[in-house]
């Protein structure tokens, strides 16, 4: 007994040390479920059951498939129109929706000539959820006739980012209204 | 020694803690789930009619007006339909943390904890039969790298986490699901993975490895829930922590009183397809010390077997059709209770085939044992049992069951259960074989 204890903790670490390729972990649901004598013959493992509390992260991921799944993106559909709407006001330079990623061109506000903005953001994965989203602004200043790099207000890509969610929220209330 | 030891131990602390990933971390999720499921029943067994038999003082607990005729003599007459119904309520706890880890508890609440009661239970001083109670209870932390760690009231990896060749996925699970339900002692359950008991034990399942994983369990005894299990208020024979009781041989061999002590479960499971057929095989075995013999002079002596029982099992799966079978032997009795020395060993075979196309399954299932019975027959105890059953799902998680299951015993020599010559009398049955045969039908809900 002592020394299967001991070859367990031996090769334990090594095992660990295998490559990923051929290693995964078993998911609750691989293994056998009894209640006494007789088998239960229930789904088990960690999608079992209705959330009572905290956040259904399957719900999310198969109504985000629903949602984005018949458009053929590769990205949150709610995320991705909401950040389209966020920075239409802006000209766009790209919009790629399989890597999910929207780069817009220069745009100088037109009560102030003297700088200008371009937003690059990045929609990641098929779930809608608050970090799902980056905005990245960028700044220039006009000085004697040439745009030099200026800095963007801290603030700025997260109130962006803000923008995107809420707009995304009003997207999905509206869906799930219909 | 002890150097080596506490170093292993302390890389694989490291390699468990260490942040080897970065995914994010998630808040737990808590998740209700369960089953319902009620059972028509027509059930046609052996020893249905005792006449003039004691009846042990069954009738209703102490404040029953009929205990003072409990010793006395009675008979009784048993129909043949029944409805039976059960339902599990189960918790689920599940997270993630940032470095990777899972981690999560399950807590399953069921309402079966008494076999036989009285009618509704009221002003009674026993419980209802529907008395609600934890079925297994345990915490689990899971590594992507290293498995999962689960503590608590769980199976073992031989007694039902990792076994092949046992086919249930039909009807309630055929000789292996619920017709017990309606049939009465003997001829009641089969000896399955289930069988040995979820005490409390502390369960390694480790990751697949080339299609390989491994399970190992400690349990200190067949103890399971809170407190120590002492019925008196001083070291007695039903605490969990009990190493030897006066008279085992005749008193502790069932699952009501302590048995296995030190208990080591083991399973080595590989998974895989070769040319589309999904294969899966396993060996494991239990290993445990025995609870010992005390005379009332103090003297300690030990006159049961340490259980030793190995099981192999082999599964095959190719366009819906399920194969599967598988061995077990071993020095227990049935329901893995230990056994005299001497007494005759455990020998049996298990197999069944299902086929699944859309939301219809059916399939067909069996075992069949050789086991020492009551040790004092040396030519032993034979048990089988087959069935075919099939279930339609409605919907998901609701399914539309019916199953047939026909379950035999024989012990040449010994009458049944509770009917011998000394109570004979016109319609007892003193014959040394029962059987019992029961068509179920009705629906199951899981959620």
């Amino acid at each position: 007994m002592k020394h299967l204890f001991l070859a367990a903790c031996t090769v334990l670490p090594l095992m660990a040390g295998c490559s990923a390729e051929n290693r995964r972990l078993v998911q609750n649901d691989e293994y056998g479920d009894w209640r006494g004598s007789s088998v239960r013959n229930r789904p088990s493992g960690a999608s079992s059951g209705l959330v009572i509390f905290g956040v259904d992260k399957e719900r999310q991921e198969r109504e985000a498939a629903a949602a984005g799944g018949g458009s053929g993106l590769a990205v949150n559909a709610y995320l991705w129109r909401a950040t389209l709407d966020t920075l239409a006001f802006m000209p766009l330079a790209s919009a790629d929706p399989f890597g999910g990623t929207i780069i817009t061109d220069w745009y100088a506000p037109p009560a102030s000539q003297n700088e200008r903005f371009r937003a690059q953001a990045y929609v990641m994965g098929r779930q809608l959820r608050s970090d799902g989203v980056r905005v990245q602004v960028f700044r220039q200043v006009q000085e004697r006739g040439q745009w030099v790099d200026a800095p963007v207000s801290a603030a700025t890509n997260s109130e962006f980012e803000d923008k995107v969610l809420a707009r995304a929220r009003e997207l999905r209330s509206q869906s799930a209204a219909r | 020694m002890r150097k080596l030891l506490l170093g292993t131990t302390a890389v694989v602390g490291a390699a468990l803690l260490a942040p080897a990933v970065a995914v994010a971390q998630q808040a737990p999720t808590v998740r209700v789930g369960g089953y319902f499921r009620a059972y028509f029943g027509y059930t046609q067994q052996t020893g249905q009619a005792p006449t003039n038999v004691s009846m042990n003082a069954q009738n209703g607990g102490a404040n029953d007006a009929n205990s003072a005729v409990g010793n006395t003599n009675q008979s009784a007459r048993l129909g043949k339909t029944d409805i039976s119904t059960d339902a599990e309520i189960h918790v689920f706890v599940n997270g993630k943390t940032a470095n990777g880890l899972t981690y999560g508890a399950v807590v399953e609440m069921q309402f079966d904890s008494a076999e036989g009661s009285v009618r509704g239970g009221a002003r009674r001083a026993v419980q209802s039969k529907t008395t609600a109670a934890i079925d297994e209870m345990y915490a689990f932390i899971a590594s992507p790298t290293l498995g999962q760690i689960r503590f608590g009231d769980e199976d073992g990896p031989f007694g039902g986490l990792m076994n092949t060749g046992w086919v249930s996925n039909f009807g309630t699970g055929g000789v292996f699901g619920d017709f017990e339900s309606f049939v009465t002692r003997p001829t009641r359950t089969g000896t399955t993975p289930g069988g040995v008991g979820d005490n409390s034990k502390i369960v390694y399942l480790s990751p697949q490895f080339f299609g390989f994983d491994v399970g190992v369990s400690y349990a200190p005894n067949e103890g399971e829930g809170e407190d120590t299990g002492c019925l008196n208020s001083f070291a007695s024979t039903n605490c969990d922590r009990v190493t030897a009781i006066t008279n085992p041989q005749g008193n502790g061999r069932s699952h009501d009183m302590p048995g296995r002590r030190n208990e080591v479960q083991w399973m080595a499971r590989w998974r895989g397809s070769l040319a589309g057929v999904g294969l899966s095989a396993s060996v494991g075995g239990m290993h445990s010390q025995v609870i010992k013999n005390i005379d009332l002079a103090g003297n300690i002596n030990r006159n049961l077997r340490n259980p030793e029982v190995y099981q192999a099992g082999l599964q095959a799966t190719y366009m819906g059709f399920t194969l599967g079978g598988g061995y077990m032997f071993g020095n227990t009795n049935f329901f893995y209770i230990p056994t005299l020395r001497g007494s005759k060993d455990m020998s049996q075979i298990f197999g069944g085939l299902s086929y699944t196309a859309g939301p219809v399954s059916i399939g067909a299932n069996m075992y069949s044992g050789q086991y020492s019975g009551s040790d004092a027959n040396p030519r032993g105890q034979r048990r089988w049992a087959y069935s075919i059953g099939a279930n339609y799902r409605l919907a998901p998680g609701l399914d539309l069951v019916a199953e047939y299951v026909r379950q035999e015993f024989k012990e040449p020599g010994t009458p049944q259960q509770g009917f011998t010559a000394a109570n004979a009398a016109p319609g007892n049955d003193l014959r040394d074989r029962a059987s019992a045969n029961v068509f179920l039908t009705g629906v199951r809900l899981a959620f």
